[in-house]
């Protein structure tokens, strides 16, 4: 099979394009000149015309099936049944982050599941090319369904470090939080009051954050949910999902 | 939900691994998975055209025919298929929507055929989607219509009822005059002399030639005044003949004197009256030949005889904010124009724009472009003035006319396409908050008897009833363990608008602790039995007893609730539901008996068994179809 198109390429080609045409100074003033007033006499048409380029140049075919068969641990089959879904829900091949939050929101009708998804997405979006593809989707549920348990818990410590600097924030654990409590809407019992998710933070990093340096790196996470069972047990408890 | 999304549930489950290391308390088991490694191709052979799909497909939707267990009445064994002797073009949108999560309707099918279909695949047409329900709506009422013609020319053109009164023929034949010949010959009669009585009044003002006696010329009227007044006499008694008839026909009296119709038929014939009691005075004369001209609006009698003119007057009506637009913005331009122009020709001598009123006629007169001449401004900036005024006269008139014409015709057939299309928001509206409120609801339905589910399918099957399966862990109980692991990890539970108002009610009011004790009314009644062994179980404290409302109250709301979640239409499960009043319902068959149940207050553990089972029927009337509710 090809190799898969990515939208990165469509990206550096305009900037080229740019660079090449300033010869001069002069020559590139009157260009930029020409084409602000063109772009100010018709707003928008260079835009969607753009736009729709883009939109249909965007589709994405996957890696063969050997290759993703190696590189995950699901078997031929299970890959198949997860890319039939998968391209019956977004037959271009790529999700975008809104298309994701549509889907994910689904699940959870009385609430927002907004922000978890945006966070999520950038969980599965490892190459942060703005679109998940099958690949990307398909390692993330590898590691999350047929992971070992030190793989999964590196995948809940990425989650949660949003800025993706090794360390876990108050505050990016309080967005975590937030969004969670987000999703359960507001009809709940007890009522959802303003301080509980930051309680919950407290609560964690009393728990997790072993030296109090107001952060948690990544081995006091890991080391700290092997030693709660709890976590530990519910880790397994997804195996068997496909 | 669509069944596309339902593809992403394992990855919604999976994702949920992120929430595991911040959870408050510990996870709830997983739903035990059953029948697995069973998807395989299904061969459906409708009239000789194979389809085939996925087994998991068409599961689905347990609710329908192929995707319950119904289909293997039709698997035939020779070919290892399942064949159905139906359309094969009306299937292919049927396997679509197991396919897509979506109905679509053709539009060049049938009506009919493709309602019958859906019939037989037990396919509910309310899920049809927002794509194609309009034009579905739309067929469905022309079919009704016209069924409804149909029956109604049968009807008419059986003799009359003996039993209709004559009263009721009477106001029959005036309504609809081919009904009978009588009626016909009336209508006719009547119309000559709307005819005649009009033709009367035009030709009495036409000057005959001077009479022997006299120098001037009179008019027809003054020449044969007697002629012309046994004519008008003969159409009068005519008219308030028919207008009497009319009033002691009508079923509504009071209405038929408020309608139009009559108005115009007393305005009629009043003046004749009116000019018979006047006679011999000279003083209101002058006042009894303008009430002549009423006369004239005999001709709008004609408008129960000519469809087109009701037709004219109702897109009138219906034009009248753009009409009355119109009307205004000459207004303004007029008086602006008429300002203009007297300031500008006061200076002028003999000028005829004597005053603003005065220079309305010149205005009105340039500005429609009529230009009689009779008013002509004389100063050079009078001119300048004039000519802005008729140029913009042509804007201001030309320009909205046509727009109001063809607004004519738009309005009329949008108004009647409006009104369909609201009624069908309103309708869609609700099926999608349905929608969502059935979600949810049904989530709460299984976390009360989720539990239970399991312990009682053993019970069921040991006690040997053969009963349709609806209890294996479909993508309904996998979300539902989703949304438990996401109140477990929050520590804080999903409840339902009513319970969640009633809290909020009681934060405020700063009421004391529920009590325990009425937890069991909150059980639903198809599970009387599991309940009252579990009633220990207060984990699924659900505190929808806490109503502020007394009992009487909460009988009321229930009833209310009850009509507002009227059904559109029996599904499979609540046919089979009825049966099943101490096996635990999937949770999709009480999406919508949840909001129900919650307030109706049973006397808590005195009579559980009996009142449940007595009043569990009306509930599973309640139900609507759960599809939607995915």
């Amino acid at each position: 099979m090809s190799a898969p198109v990515k939208r990165t390429q469509w990206d550096e080609d305009p900037t080229l394009f740019r660079k090449d045409h300033g010869l001069s100074k002069k020559v590139l003033l009157n260009c930029c000149l020409v084409r602000w007033i063109i772009s100010w006499a018709s707003p928008n048409k260079k835009d969607s015309v753009e736009d729709e380029l883009e939109l249909s140049a965007v589709r994405h075919r996957p890696e063969a099936l050997e290759l993703l068969e190696a590189q995950t641990r699901f078997s031929r089959k299970e890959l198949q049944i997860l890319y039939r879904g998968f391209k019956n829900e977004c037959p271009s091949g790529v999700v975008n982050e809104d298309t994701f939050k549509e889907i994910y929101a689904q699940f959870f009708p009385q609430g927002d599941a907004s922000t978890y998804a945006h966070f999520l997405f950038n969980a599965f979006d490892t190459d942060h090319n703005g679109s998940v593809s099958f690949e990307d989707f398909v390692m993330g549920l590898s590691i999350l369904l047929r992971g070992t348990v030190q793989e999964k818990l590196n995948w809940a410590f990425n989650l949660y470090d949003i800025n993706k600097d090794g360390y876990i924030t108050k505050e990016e654990m309080l967005d975590i939080i937030k969004s969670i409590y987000d999703m359960m809407g507001k009809c709940t019992y007890p009522i959802l009051k303003e301080e509980t998710p930051r309680q919950h933070v407290e609560i964690f990093f009393q728990k997790m954050d072993k030296n109090r340096d107001g952060v948690v790196t990544i081995d006091e996470f890991i080391d700290c949910c092997q030693n709660d069972e709890n976590i530990m047990r519910s880790m397994q408890l997804f195996e068997n999902v496909i | 939900m669509a069944a596309g999304v339902a593809a992403w549930l394992p990855f919604a489950r999976a994702a949920a691994i992120g929430w595991m290391p911040v959870a408050s308390a510990p996870m709830p088991p997983p739903p035990r998975e059953k029948r697995r490694g069973q998807d395989g191709l299904i061969i459906l052979n409708v009239s000789g055209t194979r389809f085939q799909t996925w087994r998991n497909t068409l599961e689905r939707y347990p609710d329908t025919l192929l995707g319950s267990t119904e289909r293997d009445f039709f698997f035939h064994e020779e070919t290892n298929e399942y064949f159905f002797d139906r359309d094969p073009d009306i299937f292919r949108h049927i396997l679509n929507f197991y396919r897509t999560g979506k109905l679509h309707y053709p539009r060049h099918e049938c009506i009919s055929a493709y309602d019958e279909e859906l019939a037989f695949f037990g396919i509910i047409p309310e899920i049809i989607g927002d794509c194609c329900y309009e034009e579905y709506k739309d067929r469905r009422r022309e079919n009704a219509e016209r069924i409804q013609d149909d029956e109604e020319n049968e009807n008419s053109k059986d003799m009359v009822l003996p039993e209709m009164s004559f009263r009721e023929t009477m106001w029959r034949a005036f309504e609809n005059p081919h009904t009978s010949t009588m009626a016909l010959v009336f209508y006719y009669v009547t119309g000559f002399f709307i005819a005649v009585s009009v033709m009367a009044n035009v030709v009495e003002t036409v000057p005959c030639g001077s009479g022997p006696n006299r120098a001037k010329e009179v008019s027809c009227g003054e020449r044969y005044a007697l002629a012309f007044f046994c004519l008008d006499t003969a159409c009068v008694m005519i008219f308030t003949v028919e207008y009497l008839l009319r009033l002691i026909a009508a079923p509504s009296r009071y209405k038929f004197v408020k309608s139009v119709m009559s108005i115009i038929d007393v305005v009629a014939i009043m003046p004749y009256y009116i000019g018979l009691v006047m006679t011999d005075n000279e003083d209101v004369s002058g006042a009894f030949v303008t009430l002549r001209v009423f006369r004239v609006f005999r001709i709008f009698k004609f408008s129960r005889h000519s469809a087109g003119l009701r037709i004219l007057g109702y897109t009138l009506k219906s034009c009248a904010s753009e009409l009355g637009f119109l009307l205004f913005s000459l207004t303004m331009a007029i008086i602006i124009f008429a300002t203009v122009m007297f300031y500008a020709e006061k200076g002028s001598s003999a000028s005829k724009f004597t005053s603003i009123p005065a220079a309305f006629w010149y205005t009105i007169v340039t500005m429609t472009t009529l230009g009689y001449g009779d008013m002509v401004p004389k100063t050079i900036i009078g001119k300048v003035f004039g000519s802005i005024c008729s140029l913009s006269g042509v804007l201001v008139i030309a320009l909205p006319v046509p727009v109001i014409v063809s607004n004519f015709s738009r309005i009329y057939h949008q108004s009647q396409r409006a009104e369909k299309r609201r009624a069908q928001k309103k309708t869609r509206l609700a099926r999608i908050r349905a929608t969502k409120s059935g979600g949810a609801n049904a989530y709460l339905q299984y976390k009360r008897n989720g539990m239970l589910a399991e312990a009682e399918e053993e019970a069921s099957k040991q006690a040997g009833q053969a009963l349709v399966c609806k209890s294996n862990p479909t993508f309904e109980t996998q979300h539902h363990h989703l949304l438990h692991c996401l109140e477990k990890t929050t520590n804080h539970e999903f409840v339902d608008e009513q319970t969640y108002e009633t809290s909020c009610m009681e934060v405020s009011l700063s009421k004391p602790s529920m009590s325990r004790s009425s937890s069991l009314s909150s059980s639903p009644h198809g599970l009387s039995s599991c309940c009252t062994r579990r009633n220990k179980r207060k984990s699924f404290n659900v505190p929808n007893s806490n109503m502020v409302a007394g009992r009487r109250g909460s009988i009321q709301e229930l009833s209310t609730i009850q009509i507002r979640e009227r059904p559109m239409s029996n599904s499979r499960s609540s046919l089979n539901a009825k049966f099943e009043e101490t096996v635990p319902l999937n949770s999709e068959d009480q999406s919508y008996i949840t909001a129900a149940v919650i307030s109706m207050p049973t006397p808590p553990m005195t009579t559980p068994e009996g009142e449940n089972s007595a009043s569990s029927p009306d509930f599973l009337q309640s139900n609507i179809v759960r599809v939607s509710a995915l």
